[in-house]
């Protein structure tokens, strides 16, 4: 890392202290009101604003699960009804002082945020969204007919808190700051390994995967967090109703959850504050809507599905209005890759050996044998269906081989696992870009370095020091990798601005932030022109120089034939012919494979 | 526009098509006069499905024309298109595995009027015997090379002007092969014409008129099957 | 007691199952699983005691109109939810949308109608006990369904071509079947079914808004176990839900018939994701 920080210019201080400036400027203006509210407004006053930074509180949390990780957590009230009956019992039953019940519910809410969390591993996404909705159901319909403990449809008071914050502007003031807290801990989540995993986990999963990034611990973390922030807002709800029934806890309030983070834009902080607290007045500022408010709610949601996507961030996001500069050109600099590498280099090599792949009947790779060495380029060449992605697919983990193993230096890598192959050293580039739209550049391109992370998420949530330096490295290596693919000017442009052959080098720039050994291309070239194949070449062959080994799948025969050692011929899944670029030219069988003749 | 000469039947002019953001086809050229075969050939990713999809309605032309018997297809959808006369057998026999033979080719008629259908079915269940045995079995127990014929006389029963075959000899026997292009030089007889797109250029010189070689999303050939030393050129366009 | 568990259970779980056949009609034309199943099951309960028990139409027109303003919706749910986000269906932004549209739906019947359970008025009389009409009425229903859409299936040039836009829509296409049209054919049709499902059940259920939400969730358990797409399966797991809900309910009590109902649920689709009788799964690079 010392090495790095004498190559690396580092983020220069003036601009990064610009940008943190005007992101913090609308959350300052939220805080400034929120703080002047008292001097002007009355007590009923206090108890909307208090509800609203108690469903800020739980939406904050749930906004990471949602909007960020793309989980359809829609029941999320019931993690919210458990914490706001855990206190009311722990408080009115028990004794308990109520500063110290939120110990327990925050409890609460981690193992049943990360129990839930774990389904959301196994369930596609509508699947969860019906398991998390009956979730809720069920929650209501126990705490109504568990009458011992919750009083069923009489209810029991809620926890009432000592002075100075018994009073409705005293609650606020206490309630303010912790909403204030979830805004800083998820914004720091958000600009964090943990939050671009979450959305490349939504929008790129396989990308994901093979950057290194484990979803199960990744999702589960999140949901953890989800589930705290609900049972303690459940504790403050408990305390704002002062008294709680079953119907308390109306689907309207589910839907108003999570509606406000899709109205607030997916995959922003800002937009889901703002969304949650527009919800919560929406009904207060014209009282014959009152009724009709679960209405709009839901007719919000289908407009912004239909017309906005991406929410009130969307419509706020005024720098992705700027065109961008058109006729751009992509102008690698291969200079800045020694940096980006490790220096020491290795003669590893991939083996695949006897390696099978079949989907039911159909035979897609036979026994088939292969070797990646470091520093060279080795093509992957074939008629359609011939087996050339399924092998790559193989070798990345995504296909559990029928037969045979991939080796890497001679040590065997699990079958199936794809994450771990960022690990072993192996980086890799997909047929179709598989990027995160509305991330940044490169965002997107610090995807690639997830598995340098060492802060855990508990030093992400409180920004430690840590967390903060690891960024600063990572920015800084993802800025030299956008140079070194020629993309730097666009670092900071929303991913899904950029033409196509634009995204095809960024997967490039992700790749590389994995200080990879090997590099499988699967058809980088495809839709580029003329120029930008041959910077491609020359990228390839810097790569190569440097030690990289590259498997490169391509239909561009000039490519393969200009920047190949070796070319390897697949045909119905064998292989048919192996040798350099200028025998593979000449050979009959190869052409024979491809004409037909 | 120019006006397309009366044996034209279909004029692809300047065709840019593609998937998102992914532009696949840059400005492509093809002619097909009527009751002519033409081979469309090419390497992989060159464009060649691509086109007959654009031409189909599948997918949506970004720029250019694309004039089938005087009138400009882009932005109609296949359903309207195949009333027209185009029909397009995609490449993979994907036939309907859960229907029966029958019922297969029944569905490519949709539309058409209910005495008029039964005529159709029959028609084009003559051409393949073979199937027209099993019309009572379920797509599913067909051979690939059964469900491939299958798929053929699916396009065949509109009587279609122009038919579009995207490798049609894919994973099939020589034998098959043969009788699926028996097929199309059929149609040709009855004053059809047929767009092949094959890998097998060898297979594909005999019956066709014409060879048109696709390379990078562009047309870079066309010559009459019978001009000499076609094969070399071809192979030379692959691997310029 | 066991006929009354056996009538209520079968009675209820064609209810089920005729909601979980109203997803897969709609999946099966659009790929989209769709929450308005369960807001058409309700109206239909909601619009046969308007129609028949409020502005007095005779059982066969009250029907008839029931109906008929269920596929109308079916058709507003395909234009409004499903067509505009089809293009996107990897992002999985229809479970949004035709969320909101069936919120729309439930919230305007709670304040328009009642948000309390109305009465549903009975259709045939006769006698009462465990084989009263309002079990079997459900049951027939069902089979009514089920003869309804064999027939199409096997003997309609429509049915077919709904069969064929489900197992291949891209091929479908290919060959000219106008699958906008279908689409929305399905949507009405299965929007039908359900208010069928409503109507039958209207006795049974009442008509209550809140129903929407039990009939999405409690209609998609069989669908998730029958495996999506697939109607024999969810008749099945449909009825045999009924018997287990209505099991539960007399021997144990409500509140644990639905806890029983949601840890089945909830431990088969974790265990067997794809249904117990089989679905599909897609490749994903």
């Amino acid at each position: 890392m010392a090495a790095l920080d004498e190559e690396l210019p580092a983020v220069s201080g003036a601009s990064s202290r610009g940008r943190t400036w005007r992101t913090a400027a609308p959350y300052l203006l939220l805080l400034a009101v929120a703080l002047a509210l008292p001097l002007f407004a009355n007590d009923y006053w206090a108890v909307i604003a208090s509800r609203a930074a108690v469903y800020w509180i739980c939406v904050a949390g749930l906004n990471l699960a949602v909007g960020f990780g793309g989980q359809l957590a829609v029941g999320w009230l019931a993690l919210l009804t458990i914490g706001a009956y855990a206190a009311s019992i722990l408080v009115g039953r028990a004794g308990m002082d109520p500063f110290l019940t939120f110990l327990p519910v925050a409890a609460i809410g981690v193992v049943g945020g990360a129990l839930i969390g774990a389904t959301a591993l196994r369930l596609s996404l509508f699947y969860f969204a019906m398991l998390t909705l009956g979730f809720s159901t069920i929650v209501t319909q126990i705490a109504l007919a568990w009458q011992s403990l919750t009083g069923g449809g009489i209810g029991l008071p809620g926890p009432a808190m000592p002075a100075p914050f018994n009073t409705p502007w005293g609650f606020y003031l206490f309630c303010l700051p912790l909403g204030a807290l979830c805004v800083w801990m998820t914004l720091n989540v958000a600009a964090s390994r943990f939050g671009r995993a979450l959305l490349a986990i939504r929008d790129a999963e396989v990308a994901a995967e093979a950057s290194g990034i484990r979803k199960p611990a990744v999702i589960v973390t999140v949901f953890a967090f989800a589930g705290l922030t609900a049972t303690v807002s459940g504790q403050l709800f408990a305390t704002l109703q002062s008294y709680i029934t079953p119907d308390a806890f109306t689907f309207d309030l589910t839907v108003l959850l999570f509606v406000a983070i899709l109205i607030g834009g997916r995959g922003s902080v800002l937009g889901p504050l703002l969304g949650t607290i527009l919800l919560t007045l929406l009904p207060e500022v014209a009282s014959p809507l009152v009724m009709w408010a679960p209405f709009l709610y839901a007719f919000l949601l289908l407009v912004i599905v239909l017309a906005v996507p991406g929410g009130i961030a969307e419509l706020i996001d005024f720098k992705n209005r700027k065109p961008l500069k058109s006729g751009r050109l992509i102008l690698p600099v291969p200079e800045r890759l020694p940096a980006l590498l490790d220096a020491a280099r290795s003669d590893a090599a991939i083996g695949v050996s006897g390696l099978s792949v079949s989907f039911g009947a159909v035979r897609a790779v036979v026994d088939l044998d292969l070797t990646v060495p470091a520093g060279q380029v080795t093509g992957l060449i074939g008629p359609n269906g011939s087996g050339k992605t399924t092998t790559l697919n193989a070798i990345s983990g995504y296909y559990v081989p029928a037969g045979g193993w991939v080796a890497v230096g001679g040590h065997r890598l699990a079958p199936g696992v794809s994450s771990s192959r960022a690990a072993a050293g192996i980086a890799r580039t997909f047929q179709t870009p598989r990027l995160v739209g509305e991330a940044s550049v490169i965002d997107n391109a610090m995807i690639g370095g997830s598995t340098a992370g060492r802060a855990s998420f508990v030093e992400t949530l409180l920004a430690l020091p840590r967390h903060g330096r690891e960024e600063a490295h990572l920015r800084a290596r993802a800025l030299a990798a956008l140079d070194a693919v020629g993309l730097a000017d666009l670092a900071e442009a929303r991913c899904d601005r950029l033409q196509h052959s634009e995204q095809r080098f960024l997967e490039i720039a992700r790749a590389l932030m994995m200080r990879p050994r090997f590099l499988l291309l699967d058809e980088p070239a495809a839709g580029l022109a003329v120029g930008e194949i041959l910077r491609l070449g020359a990228l390839i062959k810097e790569l190569r120089r440097l030690g990289v080994g590259v498997l490169l799948v391509e239909h561009h025969a000039d490519l393969v034939l200009d920047v190949c050692d070796q070319v390897n011929v697949l045909n119905f899944g064998r292989l048919l012919a192996g040798g350099t670029p200028d025998a593979i030219r000449q050979s009959e069988e190869v052409r024979s494979a491809y004409l037909g003749a | 526009m120019p006006i397309s000469a009366p044996d034209t039947l279909l004029r692809v002019a300047d065709l840019h098509a593609g998937y998102g953001k992914i532009g696949i086809l840059h400005g492509v050229e093809l002619t097909i006069g009527r009751g002519e075969i033409v081979a469309l050939v090419g390497p992989n990713g060159a464009g060649k499905t691509t086109l007959l999809r654009g031409i189909s309605g599948l997918i949506r032309a970004q720029a250019g024309a694309i004039l089938f018997e005087g009138t400009d297809l882009r932005g109609l959808g296949p359903s309207h298109i195949v009333r027209r006369g185009l029909c397009h057998v995609i490449e993979g026999h994907r036939i309907f595995t859960q229907l029966s033979v029958h019922d297969n080719i029944l569905l490519a008629g949709y539309g058409l009027p209910r005495s008029e259908l039964a005529v159709r079915v029959e028609e084009a269940l003559a051409v393949f015997p073979e199937i027209a045995e099993r019309r009572h079995e379920r797509g599913a127990s067909l051979s690939g090379g059964q469900q491939q014929m299958l798929a053929v006389a699916q396009g065949l029963v509109r009587r279609p002007h122009l038919l579009m075959l995207d490798e049609p000899s894919a994973g099939l026997s020589p034998v098959l092969v043969d009788r699926v292009f028996e097929a199309a030089a059929r149609l040709r007889q009855a004053g059809g014409s047929v767009l092949l797109v094959e890998q097998l250029i060898d297979k594909a010189l005999p019956v066709a008129d014409r060879v048109c070689a696709m390379v990078r999303g562009a047309m870079v050939l066309d010559r009459p099957t019978g001009s000499p030393g076609l094969s070399d050129e071809i192979a030379a366009a692959y691997f310029s | 007691m066991l006929g009354a568990i056996v009538a209520s259970g079968l009675a209820m779980g064609a209810v089920y199952a005729l909601v979980g056949i109203a997803y897969n009609v709609m999946f099966n034309a659009s790929r989209a699983m769709s929450f308005t199943a369960g807001t058409v099951g309700m109206m239909g309960g909601v619009l046969g005691a308007l129609f028949i028990g409020r502005f007095g139409l005779p059982v066969p027109l009250g029907l008839a109109a029931t109906l008929a303003a269920c596929g109308l919706f079916g058709v507003v749910t395909e234009i409004v939810a499903v067509r505009p986000v089809l293009k996107s269906l990897d992002q999985h932004l229809y479970v949004l949308s035709t969320l909101a549209l069936a919120l729309m739906a439930t919230q305007f019947t709670a304040i328009e109608w009642s948000t309390e359970p109305q009465p549903f008025p009975r259709l045939l009389g006769g006698v009462g006990g465990v084989l009263d009409e309002k079990f079997w009425l459900p049951l027939a229903a069902c089979a009514a369904t089920i003869a309804g859409l064999e027939y199409l299936h096997h003997y309609t040039l429509v049915g077919r071509a709904f069969l064929a836009i489900a197992e291949d829509n891209y091929a479908a296409r290919a060959l000219g079947l106008p699958e906008r049209n279908l689409r929305i054919a399905a949507f009405a049709l299965a929007s039908a079914i359900g208010g069928l499902a409503g109507f039958a059940a209207g006795e049974l259920l009442l008509a209550y808004f809140a129903n929407a939400q039990l009939l999405a969730f409690y209609g998609f358990v069989p669908v998730a176990l029958g495996g999506i797409g697939n109607n024999r399966g969810t008749i099945v797991a449909g009825l045999l839900l009924g018997l287990l809900q209505q099991a539960a309910n007399f021997i144990v009590g409500g509140v644990f018939a639905s806890v029983a109902v949601f840890v089945v649920f909830a431990a088969v689709i974790l265990i067997a994701p794809q249904g117990l009788l089989g679905g599909q799964r897609a490749r994903r690079v």
